[in-house]
Parts: C-alpha cells; structure tokens; sequence
C-alpha cells in the first residue's frame, strides 16, 4: 500500500499541479494579440486568428514553398472564395497538423490543402516532444516573454484583432533563373516517407474527415525539391488512403510555369509572378471540383475587398523596391 | 613512525601528520611530493613500493603510510 | 537522442527505461539495462556498436588469459623452492607484461586509427612536402563510435587493474559488457573504474522513491546549468569567438570569461544529469567535478575539473611512469645532486610532460589541443619549481599563507591561468587563439560596444539578469558542497509543501529561463565529441 502511494499516487499528483502550473503560466504568457508587438510567433500565418469565425472556405498548410506559391487574394479576385495559408519556414508537418486542428476550433473550411514538402521534412523525437508540449502548454513556446510581460497579461484575455492583407501568403518578386530540364524525369523508383511523418499524415486525414473538409495534397512547383520518386510516393499514399493529390510539377507548361523568370531562387521557391500562375491554376481547379462559393457581392464580406486594396499596394511596393534593387 | 614523520615534514612542512587525515584528498601532497616521498621511503626503509600500492587509501595520513611500509616490509 | 539534456532522453527513453527496470524480476534486470544501454548506443552510432562490442569481449578474454597465468603463476610459486621463486616471477611477470601490452595496444590501437589517422597523416604529409618528397600519404578519415574515447579509457583501467591484481578478471560477460556501455555514462563519462560501478550495476536494486527523488532533483540542477545558462551563453561566445576580429580586447576577455563558464556548465550539468540518472538506478558513480573554480594551484584544479580524466592519468600513465626503473633512478640520482625538492622534480616533469601530451591529444587531433595540454604542463611544472620561491617570499613578508586573502589571490590567479587555457581551446586554430590572446592583453578596451549595437552581441539586459541570478545559484550550491552541506538532503528534511515548492520552483525556473525554442541555439554537448 505504501508502495504504491509512494510510486502511483504521490508522482500522479505532483504531475497534476505541475501541469495546473503550466497553464496557468501558458496563459501568463500567451500573446494578448495575434500581432508582432504582442510578441506572437509565425505572424504572417497566424494573422488567421484574426478573420471572423467560418469565413475561410480554404486552409493551406505547408513550409515556405506554400506562401510562396499560393495567393488567397488572387483566387479571391477571380472567383471569390476565401482561403488563408498557414505556413511557415521549414514548418513539420506536426506543426501543420497543429494549424489545421486550430483552426478547426474558429473555421469550418470546405478544403484543406497539405503542400508536400514537409512531408519529406524529418523531425527529431525531441522536435515531436517539444512541438506536442507547445501544443498543450503554450508557455513552452511563449516563454521567452517574461523579458517584456507586463501587469496587462495577468488580467487580459487574448484578443485577435489583426488580419493580413496577404492572407498569409508572403509576396517576394526577386528574380533568379532556373535550369529546370529534366527535373521531372520519369523514373519508378519511390521515395520513403519518413515512418513518424506518415503517422502524422493519417492523423491529418482523420483530422479532416471529423470535419468534413476534403483533404488535398499538393505539390507546388520547385525544380530543387521535387522530383520523380517524391511524386510516386505522394501518389502511392494518397491513393492508398483515398486523398486528392495534384502535383504541379507535372503540369508545368499548363500552369505556363517559365523558369527563366518565375523563380527568385533558382527553382526552390516561385516568384511573384509565378504564384500568380500557381494561384490561377489552383483557383479554377478548387472552384470546379468543390463548387465553392462566390462572396464577392455578399456584403458579410466586405472586408476581403479592403484587403484587396492592401494587397495590390503591397505587391507593387514589392515590385518597384525590386526593379529599384535592379537599377 | 618517527622517521617517518620527519621525511614527510622534510617535504612538506605545513602540516600536523599527527593529525591529518586527508593529505591526497585534501590536497596536501600532490603526485610530485608523492614521488618524493616514494624515492625517500624506499630508501629509509628498504622496501619497494610498486605503482599498485600508490592510491589515496594508502596515503592519507602517516598511519596509513607506516601500515603500509609495515606491511611492504614483511612481504619482502 | 543527441544529448542527455534532450526531450527524447530526458522525457522519454529514460522514464521508459526506469518502468520496464522496474517492472522486470531482479534477476533479468542487468538484461534490461543492457539492452537500454545498447539501443542508446544503436540510435547514436548505428552498426558502428561492432567496436564497443569488440571492446567489450577483448577485455573479457585478456583479462580471463591474464588470472589464468597469475594462477599458473601461484601454482608453481606453492611447488617451488625459495630460491627459485624469484625467477619464477620474473617469468610470469614478463609474461603477464606481454599480454597486458598486447591487450592496452589493441584498444589504444583502434582508438589511434580511428580518431588520429587524419591528422597524423596530414602532418606527415606537411612534412613530406617540407622535405621536398613528392610522395603522399592517403588520409583516411573515420567516423567516430560515440564514446569510444570514454569507454576506451574503461576498458585500459579495467585490464591495468586485473594486470596488476586489485581486481579479479570477471567470467561474466553481461557484468562486463554492462560496466562498458551503460547508457548514461557512455556519451561523456565520467570514466569508471570497473571497482567503481560493475558490481553495483549488476546488483540491479529495484528502485527505491529515496533514490528516484535524490536522481531528478540532481537531473533537474543540471539541466538548470545547461539549459538556462550554457545555452544562453552560446550566441554571444559564437557571435565573438568567429568576429574576433572586430571586438576589441576587453569583450574578448569577457567572451572568454563566458566560454569557461559555459564549458563548466554544459560539461558538469551533462555530468549532473548523467550521475542523477545513474542514481536513480541506485548506482553511485564517481564524482567528475568538485567546484574546480575554488582550486588554489593548477594541479590542485585538474584534481577537481574533469576529475575521473585527471585521476585516470594518474594512476595509468603518471604513476606507471615516473616508477619505471630508469625514471626511478633519475629521481634517486637527482636528488642527491638537486636535493628534496628539485630531484623528483626531473623525473616527475618527463612524466607529466607525457601526461599532457596525451591529455592534450584526448581532447581532440589537433595541434591546439597540445598545446592547450603543454599549457597546463608548464603551469604544473612553473608551480613546482616556484613554490619554495613563493613560500620563502611570504614568510620573509610575514604574510600568513592560509589567511583568506592570500587564498583569494591563489584562487583568482588559478582561475585566470585556466581562463586563459580555455580560449586557446576555443580558438580553434593555434593562430587565432594567439592573435586574440594578444589583443587582450594590449589592447583592453571595450570601445567595439559602445560603436556597435548591443543587440548585435546576441545577448541583452534581461539576459544579463537572468545569468548573473542563475551563476549566483550554482555558486551558493558550490559554496555549500565545499563546506560539506548537502543541499538535497537539507530539501530532504522540510515537510512536502516546501519541499514540493522548492521542485515546482526549479522546473518553471528551467521551463521560462531556459534558453530554448525561437531565437535560441542550443549548443552540442561539448565533451561527447572527443
């Protein structure tokens, strides 16, 4: 008896008011804004928390090839759906999994989008760690905030007011060409999928269908990181688990992709002017196979034409500050 | 016993052998005065002392000292 | 599982070990800990565990060759007549010599090839061109086991001790195996004696909550020394130790000052959570520090930093050594010549001056670490030859050398001189070391701040705070082991609710100070390297 009040209940209770002490210090230091000054972490994809409860028909997920590529408000300018892309640089795919079950609790998106390259991100056990203690206590994250806390995050619920005008996507119109021939040889050969990230993927499967938002894995353009065997094991996977898969690298020259000026670093990443392609492409083909709907006239989302306004201001800062570096 | 104290005080002074019981672990007799104090014995009292013998436990105090000598001699 | 302060170690591997240990019956648990301690091994080093496995079963065959002739040896001793006696030893003990060089060479051997070809054969071949021969060694480059220069150490001990009789070689290979490569000491130490740790190993005690507590409390304190101080450290030494050239003398000295801090509390709070683990198990291991920066002489630190290192080259090389026959007669001669104090004195210094070398050459193929070694050497040796000097001086000036202020100046000194060792050991390169020590040393200024924004140092007031308050707490502790104070048994004695405070206190403590996550970069444990 004593034994197992020593080893069972004693350790038990010491571990249940740490963790009362985690989240009540979790909340001590969680950002009370989703903005810079708050000091929130990955602003530009969590500018999210700021759009108004079920309004985003679309989530993207990805590292920084997705906020590269895809442009919400290009598809939102041509057919009026709305969508928000949640990436950031060299994001796991655990950290992908943690924003699609966010924004579940606020959104109800009809689509999700995975962009592929972190699926073949390896992560260390102490990275997996980590991430999952983030997700439940945010002061493993947040905690560096004691170097700026102020008497306000005692009291203060955390309130998001921002949104970006960008919607997450991050505008770079820099120009550095590509050599791409061949990067798209055929080949059978198939690349493995890291095993701890496939369990991450069938979770975020799972996570989906409890929602009932469609899945869709794509692979946006990039001579560095894609290839052939990547393209097979995608496309064994999603057939094996019944999700879409849409690899652009295929349909390059349908997208009008031209390496000489749709890149800003020599194939890793798209441009400016290669997302706008991209953002096309994957506007028609979302709207065709999951009849989305126009909001364009409906004035609930009146905000999304302000942001607009936003967005064409800052694509054209980005443009002239580049033709200036140029000069 | 006698003899002994006076080679250790010949090579370091400073402490009361009388007493100390930590003269490795305490720092008092680092590993040259203990080839000093090896050279010295081996000599006074006509013994060999082999490298398997020079550990702390033989050497933190003048009585453990002069049990081993003691005890070096009669293996002799 | 790159390190003992990781997740995966800390919050996964080691809780899972401690259930699966405990819930196995007594007699299967060194099985257990065994095949802990090979997986550990496995994640790290992959099939490269063939050489620990090598290692493992040589020591186990030489030292069983080994008590087979020491038997033979007794056998005949017991038939033979007094006067023969003496020649029969002398032929056991040249045989007993042969097979424990063999075995030594072997492990030194693999050891040599593994971690020094490259840079033996890149100063060959430097010498070749000097001597204008147009031949060129190929270098070879290996990769390294993890540990193998620890356990390799354990394995020279083990066979040294059952050579020279203060242990009994072991039948049991598990015992053996299970003393080479247990998981928490295998990545950094602290190098066991087999008399140290196999039996308690094997012994395989269940867990008791005195020594689970006892273990996190020390794993706690020194995540507490490498999380939140070593880490938060790392920019600014990076940021100063690659730009050298762009700080002036006084930030170097800072940066160095940083650097041996860091050093100490990466490598003791590693060392802190590698005891604690051990502890848990209820296995006592040696200690490797003893607050090394409270040391009067160099030779009194190195008995106090690095402390299994230190001792292992005491008693394998310096000892050895400086009682060889011909070092044996030097001393005798010399002393009639130099007198008491200067005569070991000549042997002695050949014997450290090996020591160094090899010292020097563990840490790492390069020059810079022999001459971090050399360093040492000449500071043991200059503090022999003048310590009568210094002793005559103070007595003349009628200073009392035990008084707290000539301490303080012994120890302030003590600590410059390692200072100054340790950016030479940072330096990474024997130029750039000398370059920056000069630069110190003439030109000490600390006009490359005020120029510069303090951000750019990659480290800020609130981190200044946050240091000084954590280095305060790890010297009060230092403070307080010195004086013979134990400080988790003191904990021990309060009643559950300041005791359960004081651990709530030192996890947030680690969990919000800590300098971990964004902005940060955790610096690799150091000592696993070499």
């Amino acid at each position: 008896m004593k034994e197992k009040y020593k080893f069972i209940i004693k350790p038990i209770l010491f571990v249940a008011i740490l963790c009362m002490l985690l989240i009540f210090f979790s909340f001590l230091f969680a950002p009370k804004n989703n903005i810079e000054e708050a000091g929130i972490h990955m602003v530009n994809a969590n500018g999210i928390l700021g759009e108004r409860e079920h309004t985003i028909d679309v989530l993207v997920v990805g590292d920084s090839e997705s906020y590269s590529a895809i442009s919400p408000m290009e598809m939102w300018q041509r057919y009026g759906f709305t969508s928000y892309v949640c990436g950031t640089i060299l994001q796991p795919l655990l950290l992908s999994e943690r924003f699609i079950e966010r924004t579940f609790e606020a959104q109800s998106p009809t689509v999700v989008i995975l962009e592929t390259n972190t699926i073949f991100r390896e992560t260390t056990l102490s990275q997996d760690i980590e991430s999952k203690l983030e997700s439940y206590f945010s002061v493993f994250q947040y905690h560096n905030r004691w170097k700026d806390l102020s008497g306000y995050d005692f009291f203060r619920e955390p309130r998001y007011t921002w949104t970006d005008d960008s919607k997450g996507y991050i505008c770079n119109a820099y120009i550095k060409p590509a050599t791409a021939a061949g990067y798209m040889a055929y080949t059978d050969k198939v690349e493995k999928i890291p095993e701890t990230n496939q369990a991450y993927l069938k979770n975020i499967i799972d996570l989906c269908r409890d929602n009932n938002a469609e899945l869709v894995l794509l692979s946006t353009p990039s001579t560095v990181n894609w290839n052939y065997k990547r393209h097979n094991a995608i496309e064994n996977f999603a057939n094996e688990y019944g999700v879409k898969y849409l690899d652009m690298n295929l349909i390059a020259d349908e997208i009008a992709i031209d390496w000489s000026v749709d890149t800003r670093d020599a194939g890793d990443h798209v441009n400016y002017t290669g997302s706008v392609k991209v953002s096309a492409y994957l506007g028609q083909y979302l709207k065709e196979e999951y009849d989305l709907p126009d909001h364009r006239e409906d004035p609930a989302y009146s905000s999304w034409h302000d942001a607009m306004e936003g967005y064409i201001v800052h694509v054209e800062e980005e443009k002239e500050a580049r033709a200036a570096a140029r000069k | 016993m006698n003899e002994l104290i006076e080679i250790l005080e010949e090579i370091q002074p400073e402490v009361d052998y009388e007493t100390c019981t930590d003269l490795i672990d305490g720092h008092y007799l680092d590993s040259l005065s203990i080839l000093s104090l090896v050279a010295e014995l081996e000599d006074a009292f006509d013994i060999t002392i082999p490298t398997v013998e020079i550990i702390p436990s033989n050497f933190n105090s003048a009585e453990k000292i002069w049990s081993m000598i003691v005890r070096l001699q009669e293996e002799e | 599982m790159s390190s003992y302060c990781s997740l995966a170690y800390l919050g996964l591997f080691l809780p899972i070990v401690m259930v699966l240990y405990q819930l196995t019956p007594q007699k299967h648990r060194w099985k257990a800990l065994l095949a802990a301690s090979y997986l550990f091994f496995w994640t790290i080093s992959g099939k490269l565990v063939m050489f620990l496995i090598f290692s493992t079963c040589s020591i186990h065959h030489f030292g069983l060759w080994m008590t087979l002739v020491q038997e033979e040896k007794k056998g005949k001793l017991a038939e033979a007549e007094k006067s023969e006696k003496k020649q029969i030893k002398g032929v056991y003990q040249r045989k007993l010599r042969g097979i424990v060089t063999l075995a030594v060479l072997l492990h030194i051997g693999v050891l040599v090839v593994l971690k020094y070809s490259t840079f033996f054969g890149t100063n060959l071949n430097t010498l070749l061109a000097a001597c204008k021969v147009s031949f060129r060694l190929p270098i070879p480059s290996f990769i390294l086991p993890i540990g193998i220069s620890f356990y390799t150490m354990q394995a020279v001990s083990y066979l040294f001790d059952v050579y020279r009789g203060t242990i009994r070689a072991d039948r049991n290979l598990g015992r053996l195996a299970l003393y080479m490569s247990f998981f928490p000491q295998i990545m950094e130490g602290p190098i066991c004696r087999y008399s140290d740790t196999a039996t308690q190993l094997w012994s395989c005690e269940k867990i008791s909550y005195h020594n689970m507590t006892m273990g996190m409390q020390r794993i706690a304190f020194g995540l507490m020394k490498k999380i939140v101080i070593a880490d938060r450290l790392n920019l600014f030494i990076k940021n100063v130790f690659t730009n050298h050239a762009s700080y002036d003398g006084g930030v170097i000295a800072v940066a160095m000052v940083c650097y041996t801090c860091q050093l100490y509390m990466e490598f003791s709070g590693t060392i802190d959570v590698v005891i604690g683990s051990a502890e848990i198990f209820g296995i006592k291991m040696p200690e490797n520090f003893r607050q090394p920066f409270f040391s009067k002489t160099i030779s009194e630190f190195w008995t106090r930093w690095h402390i299994t290192l230190g001792a292992w080259f005491r008693d394998y090389v310096f000892y050895p050594l400086s009682m060889s026959k011909p070092l044996k007669h030097m001393t005798v001669s010399a002393r009639k010549h130099l007198g008491n104090h200067f005569g070991p004195l000549v042997a002695g210094s050949i014997a450290l001056f090996v020591v160094w070398i090899c010292n020097g050459l563990w840490h790492g193929a390069g020059w810079f670490y022999i001459f971090f070694g050399l360093y040492h050497f000449g500071l043991i040796l200059l503090g022999n030859m003048f310590g009568p000097l210094f002793k005559t001086t103070a007595e003349k000036l009628h200073i009392d050398r035990n008084k707290w202020y000539y301490r303080g100046i012994q120890i302030i000194r003590t600590a410059i001189l390692v200072n100054i060792g340790e950016l030479f050991f940072r330096s990474n390169g024997l130029r750039v070391g000398l370059t920056m020590f000069k630069k110190m040393v003439t030109n000490f200024s600390f006009a490359s701040i005020k120029s510069r924004q303090i951000l750019t140092l990659g480290i800020d007031k609130y981190d200044v705070l946050i240091l000084a308050v954590s280095i305060l707490l790890v010297f009060a502790v230092s403070v307080m082991r010195e004086r013979g104070i134990g400080i988790r048994t003191a904990i021990a004695r309060q009643n559950i609710v300041v005791r359960w405070a004081f651990y709530y206190g030192l996890i947030l403590f680690i969990v919000i100070f800590g300098a971990y996550g964004k902005g940060y970069v955790p610096i690799d444990p150091i000592y696993a390297n070499f």
